[in-house]
């Protein structure tokens, strides 16, 4: 049979990219290789003596492959690896840096629900569920991953272009005391202290106060 | 009562983030692990993780750090900064183990025993410098059990 | 050629967990003095054969003062030491006469600003660095007895406290606290402050 060269460019980049413990390998394809250029993927858990093939990437042509059901416990952390073949040459396999999903993944910003009434703004926040399986898998959220989580939350007086900061742990404020038929936007970000991690922060959600019935 | 210490893990962190690809880019050997062989920290029970904590603060002080001078001078000061916060922290764990508030059974014996065996298993600089490109598994360990 | 001599007058200043380190200009007519800067943790000493390093920062600098807060990153005893070079003459070391540990660093009161914006209790704090966390105590005038307190861990810019009740007076001071070395600030001034409504709220 063919025997295969290992001539070929190796892939480039190749790297996790992670958002709530999703975990996808992505790379770049090889060098000045155009169209055609097939791959394979394979990958191990860290001090753990062997590499386990990822049978749905192989002989792909895109590239990305979804490693987040091999990934899923955050307890260990992984390396992967990808190797390029086109017209019966082949690359190097090509590795990532050691990725430890606990503290290499990103985090996205948390959902916001506001409600209110004629002097006040009730804000309930919702972190976002670690990756799982499939929709009718256990949800986790990522509370209960980093017990230290907590969320910066902005709340712009829209009348007044003021700007207020709250920092809370638990998941719900209100904000009492404000004028009524008043436009309020309200901004939400995860923060983690250790490991460091933050979340970008969360589209504006605004909301009008009341009218005052008692006026 | 229970052995209560301080830990600067906020810079100790970012020490060690600072530096995490440099030194895990200088260990070659996937296949083993100083820490988590053959069984994982996570699996320590609560009850021993006080002892395998002061065990595994001397084991960094008194064992790795000293063999992992790089040829980068920022490098360097980095293992410094993480080096002399262990050392403080040693301190405080030594304490609580004179106060016998942090008693050692048999299981986080073994464990310390077998960290000890994969450490030697390999020469003392690959040895060291894979215990520090792990220094993650450790914090991790420590945050998720604080 | 003269023996060149060492820094004198080594000494650290630090405030609020930044640290320098300044020392006497080695004075030599129409010559151009360099200074290098090395540090040693306790760890070094105790552990490391007395390993000394090199603060690349401050390496064949003309300035008198060194940044070394990045490196007195441990609540441990640091040495420090200085030479002087000029071309190829180098003078010995000169070193601190005493240790140097970071928990001696003077804490400052944090410049605070008080806010009423209607009936809602605010405060500006100023960003200290990602070391320092604030306790804000806050109450109404003549009810000190019932402080409230808040921590910040984070500084944004204008920071929630609580609301007010139409006329009382109310009242804000603050302190900073580093978790790395436990310790605390005096308090800031006290700032008091009036809501700013129109009409009357009473507390349901």
């Amino acid at each position: 049979s063919g025997q295969l060269y290992c001539s070929l460019p190796n892939p480039r980049n190749v790297r996790f990219e992670s958002i709530n413990m999703k975990n996808v390998l992505r790379w770049s394809a090889p060098e000045g290789t155009g169209e055609g250029v097939l791959y394979k993927v394979k990958y191990s858990v860290y001090g753990v003596g062997k590499w386990i093939r990822k049978p749905e990437c192989r002989n792909i042509n895109r590239t990305w492959c979804d490693l987040s059901s091999e990934t899923s416990d955050y307890e260990e952390q992984y390396y992967a690896s990808v190797k390029a073949f086109l017209n019966g040459m082949c690359s190097d396999w090509m590795e990532t840096t050691r990725f430890n999903p606990l503290t290499d993944t990103k985090i996205d910003p948390p959902m916001v629900s506001v409600s209110s009434t004629d002097k006040s703004i009730s804000i309930i926040l919702t972190a976002p569920e670690k990756w799982k399986r499939s929709s009718e898998g256990e949800s986790t959220s990522l509370l209960q991953v980093y017990p230290g989580l907590q969320y910066n939350v902005s709340v712009l007086n829209k009348k007044t272009k003021k700007r207020w900061w709250f920092s809370i742990s638990n998941n719900t404020l209100v904000v009492p005391w404000l004028e009524p038929e008043t436009a309020y936007c309200v901004s939400a970000q995860i923060y983690v202290t250790t490991p460091l991690l933050h979340s970008g922060f969360s589209k504006e959600y605004c909301i009008a106060t009341l009218k005052d019935e008692t006026a | 009562g229970p052995c209560r210490v301080s830990m600067s893990m906020t810079e100790i962190r970012s020490g060690f983030t600072a530096i995490k690809s440099n030194i895990q880019a200088r260990d070659p050997i996937r296949t083993l692990s100083i820490l988590s062989y053959p069984d994982s920290l996570h699996k320590v029970k609560s009850s021993d993780r006080c002892c395998i904590t002061h065990h595994l603060f001397n084991f960094y002080v008194d064992k790795v750090f000293k063999h992992c001078k790089t040829e980068d001078s920022y490098v360097n000061r980095k293992i410094s900064s993480i080096a002399n916060s262990f050392l403080s922290v040693k301190r405080n764990l030594g304490q609580c183990h004179e106060q016998n508030k942090c008693m050692c059974g048999q299981e986080s014996t073994d464990k310390f025993k077998q960290i000890l065996a994969n450490y030697e298993g390999l020469n003392v600089t690959s040895a060291a410098i894979k215990s520090l490109g792990e220094l993650d598994i450790l914090l991790d360990w420590l945050e998720k059990s604080r | 050629e003269d023996v060149l001599l060492p820094p004198q007058n080594i000494s650290i200043l630090s405030t609020n967990m930044k640290h320098f380190l300044t020392w006497s200009p080695v004075i030599v007519q129409g010559e151009t003095v360099r200074y290098s800067v090395e540090f040693q943790g306790e760890y070094e000493r105790e552990y490391a054969n007395e390993m000394w390093l090199p603060i690349c920062e401050c390496s064949l600098i003309t300035a008198t003062v060194c940044n070394i807060t990045e490196d007195i990153s441990a609540t441990v005893a640091y040495d420090l030491r200085v030479r002087a070079d000029i071309g190829a003459r180098r003078s010995k070391w000169g070193t601190l006469k005493v240790f140097f540990n970071r928990i001696t660093t003077s804490l400052t009161p944090p410049l605070m600003k008080v806010i009423a914006d209607g009936y809602h209790l605010l405060v500006k704090l100023e960003d200290m660095g990602p070391a320092f966390q604030f306790y804000v105590l806050y109450w109404k005038k003549g009810q000190e007895s019932r402080m409230q307190q808040k921590v910040v861990k984070e500084v944004s810019s204008v920071v929630h406290l609580g609301t007010m009740e139409a006329g009382p007076d109310y009242c804000v001071k603050a302190q900073t606290y580093v978790e790395a070395i436990n310790r605390s600030s005096s308090f800031s001034q006290t700032q008091c402050v009036r809501a700013q409504g129109g009409k009357s709220m009473w507390l349901v």
